[in-house]
């Protein structure tokens, strides 16, 4: 019963919440909510916070999904997008991030994306590779990317924590993300 | 860099949120005017977002969901406006808005299509249609919620109205806004020019702290029909104001302001 609903695809599921279809938020929610929450909880490390985060986007999603283009954007990129920008506002205090939250989540809505994790085998498959990715490269580039997505850090911020000048951590991002995409061509 | 592209080291800075400083304000503003670099950031935040993908899954507590959806089925649909349908009426340009006469026409409005609800669900029961029946019971439930939410509002001793004026050298037009805080509940009421071809007029919350909030689109001539509006509750706002953006709205307002009021102090 439920394995043919668990393929229909987000531009569908968010057409049917536009008319105003809560089962189809329901199937989102199913969908990306562990892979979001799993996030939340390494940023944040507090189970309560990180709820509320979750629920509040989901709510975001159903209230703004007629904005949202799924004829262009990942519905699963633009809900990791907002979704660690409030987590990383609440790790930290920054309040004003929220212009960015929402800018961020346009940019992402605009990229024409082949990525598809619209199927939890696919998530897996894709998770897998990412892990063996992240492993493949130089440690002190997996840390300032970790450091900078986890833990919110700024650039200063990472090079006075890893005690490197400034333009080393600019080129250990550059080489980390362009190592990443390298190694994910395909995803 | 405006007039050249971004260093790509920055987008992914940008990306990752790393970017601080001149450099973030600097490349914020670029972005605004280039769409090549725009592109390129979209696509180093998916990079970027691929970190979050590589954790493992956690499942939240059945709660959370049950919550949201509690929250969802209250809100009833996923606009963030309803409009709310009044008989259509002559009005004087400028006439003075009155929140008697807002309360009254909006009362009347909902009751009148309550009872042609009611009068739809009879016949349908008639005709066994039992779907259709469903669907129409579950909407003038919503409606009712409707009609209490705008009582509450109306009635609240805390609610603040707002009135919206025009701006130097933009188009003639008034608004009149209800806004209760604690209650998450916007009421608005406005006359403005028709917009131009391909855009809407969008109604922003302005918070004290932060970035606007939107408040849904509202129509060119609002007096025939009164907008509620669900937000989020506790939202402390020092303005409300009325841009024009492409049509369907932004998630972030992009267009002039055409009209601006400020809660009183």
């Amino acid at each position: 019963m439920t394995a043919p609903m668990q393929t229909t695809p987000d531009s569908t599921l968010i057409e049917q919440m536009m008319a105003g279809d809560e089962a189809a938020l329901s199937i989102l929610y199913d969908r990306y909510s562990a892979v979001l929450f799993g996030m939340l909880l390494r940023i944040l490390r507090d189970r309560q916070a990180a709820e509320e985060i979750l629920q509040d986007l989901f709510l975001q999603l159903w209230r703004g999904a007629a904005r949202f283009d799924a004829s262009r954007g990942s519905l699963s990129t633009w809900l990791l997008v907002i979704g660690r920008n409030r987590a990383i506002s609440r790790l930290r205090g920054k309040m004003n991030r929220e212009v960015t939250e929402e800018e961020d989540g346009d940019y992402a809505n605009s990229f024409v994306s082949s990525q598809n994790v619209e199927n939890e085998a696919r998530r897996s498959e894709l998770r897998g590779t990412l892990n063996a990715a992240l492993n493949k490269l130089p440690s002190e580039q997996r840390q300032v990317l970790e450091l900078a997505y986890f833990e919110g850090m700024s650039q200063s911020e990472i090079a006075a924590r890893t005690a490197s000048p400034l333009g080393t951590v600019k080129t250990r991002v550059r080489t980390g993300m362009q190592s990443l995409k390298e190694m994910l061509v395909g995803y | 860099m405006t007039d050249r592209h971004a260093n790509p080291e920055d987008l992914q800075l940008y990306a990752l949120g790393a970017l601080e400083g001149d450099e973030q304000l600097t490349l914020k503003a670029h972005l605004k005017t280039c769409a090549e670099c725009r592109r390129q950031v979209a696509s180093a935040l998916q990079s970027a977002s691929l970190l979050g993908l590589a954790v493992d899954p956690v499942a939240p507590a059945a709660s959370v969901k049950q919550a949201l959806m509690a929250r969802v089925h209250a809100e009833a649909r996923p606009a963030t406006t309803q409009k709310v349908l009044v008989p259509a009426r002559k009005k004087r340009w400028g006439l003075r808005f009155s929140l008697g006469f807002a309360m009254a026409t909006v009362i009347l409005a909902l009751a009148t299509t309550w009872l042609w609800k009611e009068n739809q669900r009879h016949r349908q029961e008639a005709a066994g249609l039992r779907a259709e029946l469903d669907r129409v019971q579950a909407q003038a439930a919503r409606e009712g919620d409707d009609l209490r939410a705008v009582a509450e509002v109306v009635s609240a001793p805390d609610t603040v109205t707002v009135t919206l004026q025009q701006q130097a050298g933009g188009p003639p037009g008034q608004a009149h806004v209800l806004y209760n805080a604690r209650k998450g509940l916007v009421i608005y009421s406005g006359q403005i020019p028709p917009t131009p071809d391909g855009k809407s007029y969008q109604l922003w919350l302005v918070p004290t702290q932060g970035a606007p909030v939107s408040a849904g689109l509202v129509e060119p001539n609002q007096q025939n029909g009164t907008v509620l509006v669900h937000l989020p509750q506790g939202l402390a706002a020092k303005a409300f104001a009325v841009t024009v953006e492409p049509r369907g709205g932004r998630p972030q307002p992009t267009g002039p302001m055409v009209l601006v009021g400020a809660l009183s102090s």
